[in-house]
């Protein structure tokens, strides 16, 4: 609604279309600043001048030359025309190619020009025709690189929004699946589309998300995070509540679960809501290992995101304050070790931590050659150095290093970032209070992550509120014959999933 | 755009204030400034001070790859009027604070032990650092100061090479037995149970346990051992059990996990290795007079065979049995007999017995039951049951 406003106050752009061609391309010009991308190829058509405006590299160069210029120039019939019936045979017969439409307006024309849009403007016309010869450079499905797995689809969206919503289209080939377009960004005027099953979906969670949306006003939408951002529940969490993949399997099963993805233009990150909290520890492999594996392996995550969470902390409250709870022979080893380290053990963990964050936050930046540097760097000065040297213990080595590896085994680098956030007070907590503050740490965690919400459903379900129906697909994962229902947490439509009677026992 | 709700201003510092104001303990110490103390001794001067002895540890030279010569333990020793004073004067002496929750060991010095030792236990029933499950020793024959100065060979720490053998004499041997200080302290304060405490000895010469050449030597000069029982009545140590009545003790406590029963047989002796006992006491009164039956079933094996039976036969065995029961019948009643005799303190608990069986019956004796207990009949009965003859069918020193 304020981006129309918006609109309405660069009124050269609204205005109807000149039926002088000449003062018509020279508003474009002006309007372009005669950019070096547009090209105008004015031409004559039975002594009818016309012109074919499009953005050289958003266009798809063999369709303009074979299906726009050689249709325009070589094919139309000799036949003398008026400019209204030129126009209307144009239309109707001449462009083979299957999208066009009509533009009255320059709002609209720019539009499509931006698009990739090949527009055709005609002497002593107002109405001008856009084709679809949209066609640009772009990666190409590749293999993905942030959510590898071992067994299932390797391919990973891409940076343009058709292909994507093609990928899912081909993963869930059903009528009822919507693809709903949207623009956002009153300068990138950036494509978003939700995309949601019919039906299984629920209206008020695609209602709320597409009210959510409409609210949005920004200059420009240059990747899916920006909308995350906007459209998240609690913005002061460190919890996400919306989910981001860029496995098409993971989203076409987060649709088949009654979920609703927003795919946007230019990045391959899908975001996909409602986003429960067992949502993050869940990955798309999950389903097509075997059913006995998968459950231990949410097992082992469950465990990991204690460790990752907690194990710093923990360690700070049992050397400082309960030295009692640690068995005999490894307290004197402990001690021996923290003979001589000149820091407490909070200090020492800081550094540590704060040592590992870096190395990763290099790793992540540096090109891939150098990259390696930094490990040996990593793995030499911290692990034995520092060690050596007297300034850490090596057991606290150890600590920092369990903790880095159990951080890395959720398959959503979202919920890790938490973990990595949420460490850090933890272990102030523990050695200013021991496990008291630890206890006090997790109680507030807790009471937060259970007053959170994602679109309207509990972040926690379906542990807080329990539903026990929903337990076949979260800790444990049932067969996929034994996943009778949806998750009923995410939506109340459309229950059934596998007919009970499809395996023979 | 969401707004910073306006209490969190109010409520952020308030809770902040809360985590300062409702400290559970605010003891925060970093492993290098606490001495773990692994053993204390006490006893008392001439001067009738107390003497607090404690033995900590040097971690440094336990877990190392690079030993030095250093002892792995140190012990610092003061003297105060009361324990607790005596403690806080080893700050004098010790570089780091005391901390006691790891304490394995406690020695009590003869002197304090046949002096009464209820008064000095109050500290460690009291102070919050102590467990409740470190075992309490008597030092017999040597000072405390010296016992606990004394390195260990094969251990590095004494303390709990003291500790690991009570529990390897209690569970192979049985001829002593751990006692846990609040298990001391209740059966101080029981009138029908008199307690046992295990003693420890110094092996060798006086000089030079001390001295980090003591383990230097393949059979180390100087040894800690662990005695028999010392028997207490009230809280004062009266005497000693011998070997057997150690053993009979805990035949009769059905104490025994494993151990071993020699006895004659024909000309040689037999050996039997005791793998299970179970004992159950009971108490009968016949015309008013109490009497305790003792039932001890056990499981054995044979385990060492010098004298030429033949043990296809089933008599052999059955009379090994026999034997078997006598020989550890002759124990129990040693046991007894030493405690009605030598002692008269009944360190069995038949007086808790009696009171369960029938407490108006030991409202009239409580006050006077060691004398009672001294003409106490106790009537035992011994089933043995060997099961198994081992790797040979037949005794070695037998032909074919």
């Amino acid at each position: 609604m304020k981006q129309n406003s918006n609109k309405q106050t660069s009124p050269p752009a609204s205005q109807p279309l000149f039926p002088n061609l000449e003062d018509s391309l020279d508003h474009i010009r002006t309007l372009m600043g005669d950019s070096s991308d547009l090209v105008i190829r004015s031409l004559m058509i039975h002594k009818t001048s016309a012109a074919v405006i499009y953005m050289d590299g958003l266009v798809d160069n063999n369709s303009v030359q074979n299906f726009i210029l050689e249709a325009l120039m070589l094919e139309m019939p000799s036949k003398r025309q008026s400019s209204h019936h030129l126009y209307l045979s144009i239309k109707e017969k001449a462009l083979p190619i299957g999208e066009t439409e009509e533009i009255e307006s320059y709002t609209d024309l720019f539009d499509k020009l931006l698009s990739g849009e090949t527009i055709l403007l005609l002497e002593k016309q107002t109405k001008a025709l856009a084709a679809s010869t949209k066609g640009w450079r772009d990666r190409g499905v590749q293999e993905t690189t942030s959510e590898s797995v071992i067994r299932g689809p390797k391919e990973a969206f891409t940076e343009t929004l058709r292909t994507n919503t093609a990928l899912i289209r081909r993963k869930i080939k059903d009528s009822n699946l919507r693809i709903e377009a949207k623009k956002i960004g009153n300068k990138t005027h950036t494509d978003v589309a939700i995309v949601y099953l019919e039906g299984t979906a629920e209206t008020d969670v695609i209602e709320e998300l597409n009210r959510r949306l409409d609210q949005i006003d920004i200059d420009g939408v240059l990747e899916s995070g920006y909308l995350e951002e906007f459209m998240q529940d609690a913005q002061y969490s460190p919890f996400p509540t919306v989910y981001n993949s860029e496995k098409p399997d993971a989203i076409a099963g987060g649709i088949l679960e009654g979920r609703v993805a927003i795919i946007t233009d230019g990045t391959p990150n899908v975001l996909l809501v409602p986003a429960l909290f067992v949502n993050f520890m869940q990955s798309s492999e999950d389903y097509y290992q075997r059913a006995d594996i998968s459950t231990l392996i949410r097992m082992l995550r469950l465990f990991c995101f204690f460790v990752a969470l907690f194990m710093p902390s923990l360690y700070i409250a049992f050397t400082t304050f309960h030295q009692e709870m640690i068995p005999p022979p490894l307290l004197i080893n402990l001690a021996a070790q923290r003979e001589g380290v000149p820091f407490p053990a909070l200090v020492e963990a800081l550094m540590m931590e704060l040592t590992f964050e870096i190395l990763r936050e290099a790793g992540v930046r540096l090109p891939k050659p150098v990259g390696s540097a930094v490990s040996i760097v990593g793995a030499l000065v911290l692990g034995q150095s520092a060690v050596q040297a007297g300034l850490v213990s090596p057991a606290m080595v150890i600590v920092v290093a369990i903790t880095a590896i159990s951080s890395f085994v959720f398959p959503s680098y979202n919920l890790a970032i938490s973990i990595r956030m949420l460490r850090f007070p933890l272990m102030i907590l523990a050695a200013t209070f021991g496990l008291y503050g630890i206890i006090l740490g997790m109680i507030a965690l807790v009471l937060h992550l259970c007053s959170l919400t994602s679109f309207g459903k509990p972040y926690m379900s379906p542990f807080a509120p329990f539903i026990p129906k929903d337990q076949k697909d979260v800790l444990v994962r049932f067969p996929h014959w034994g996943l009778l229902s949806r998750p009923s947490s995410l939506t109340k439509k459309d229950q059934k999933r596998v007919d009970s009677t499809s395996k023979e026992s | 755009m969401m707004l910073v709700k306006k209490g969190v201003f109010f409520k952020i510092p308030a809770i902040v204030l809360c985590f300062i104001l409702l400290t559970g303990c605010w003891n925060s110490n970093e492993l290098d400034e606490i001495g773990i103390v692994v053993a204390m001794g006490i006893d008392k001067t001439d001067d009738n001070q107390y003497e607090l002895v404690a033995q900590v540890i040097n971690p440094s030279e336990i877990a190392t790859d690079a030993p030095t010569t250093r002892p792995p333990v140190s012990t610092y020793s003061t003297t105060g009027k009361t324990l607790l004073e005596a403690f806080r004067k080893l700050t004098h002496k010790s570089p780091r604070k005391m901390y006691l929750s790891q304490l394995r060991l406690l020695v009590l010095g003869k002197d304090l032990a046949e002096e009464g030792i209820i008064s000095s236990l109050d500290l460690f029933y009291r102070e919050h650092e102590f467990r409740t499950g470190f075992y309490v020793t008597i030092a017999k024959d040597t000072d405390v100061d010296t016992l606990l100065s004394t390195l260990t060979a094969y251990e590095k720490i004494p303390a709990n090479k003291l500790m690991n053998s009570i529990e390897a004499v209690e569970t192979g041997h049985g001829s002593s037995k751990g006692i846990t200080i609040d298990e001391l302290i209740s059966q101080i304060h029981s009138k029908g149970q008199s307690p046992v405490i295990a003693g420890v000895f110094m092996e060798g010469p006086e000089e030079g346990g001390t001295n980090i050449s003591n383990v230097e030597n393949i059979d180390a000069p100087v040894k800690l051992t662990i005695d028999h029982l010392g028997v207490l009545k009230d809280d004062r140590l009266v005497g000693w059990l011998d070997e057997d009545a150690s053993m009979g003790y805990n035949y009769i406590l059905g104490n025994i996990k494993s151990s071993v029963i020699t006895h004659p047989c024909q000309d040689g002796t037999a050996s039997i290795e005791i793998l299970r006992t179970q004992s159950s006491m009971d108490a009968a009164f016949a015309g008013g007079e109490p009497s305790i039956s003792i039932e001890l079933d056990l499981e054995g094996n044979i385990g060492e065979l010098n004298c030429p039976i033949d043990l296809s036969k089933e008599d052999s065995i059955q009379n090994l049995n026999k034997e078997t029961e006598k020989e550890i019948k002759r124990l129990m009643e040693a046991s007894i007999k030493s405690a009605q005799n030598d002692y008269e303190t009944d360190i069995f608990g038949f007086g808790s017995l009696i009171h369960r069986k029938n407490p108006k019956y030991w409202k009239t004796v409580e006050n006077d039951w060691d004398t009672e207990f001294k003409d106490l009949h106790v009537d035992i009965q011994v089933k043995a049951d060997l099961r198994r003859k081992g790797d040979s069918t037949q005794p070695i020193i037998k032909e074919g």
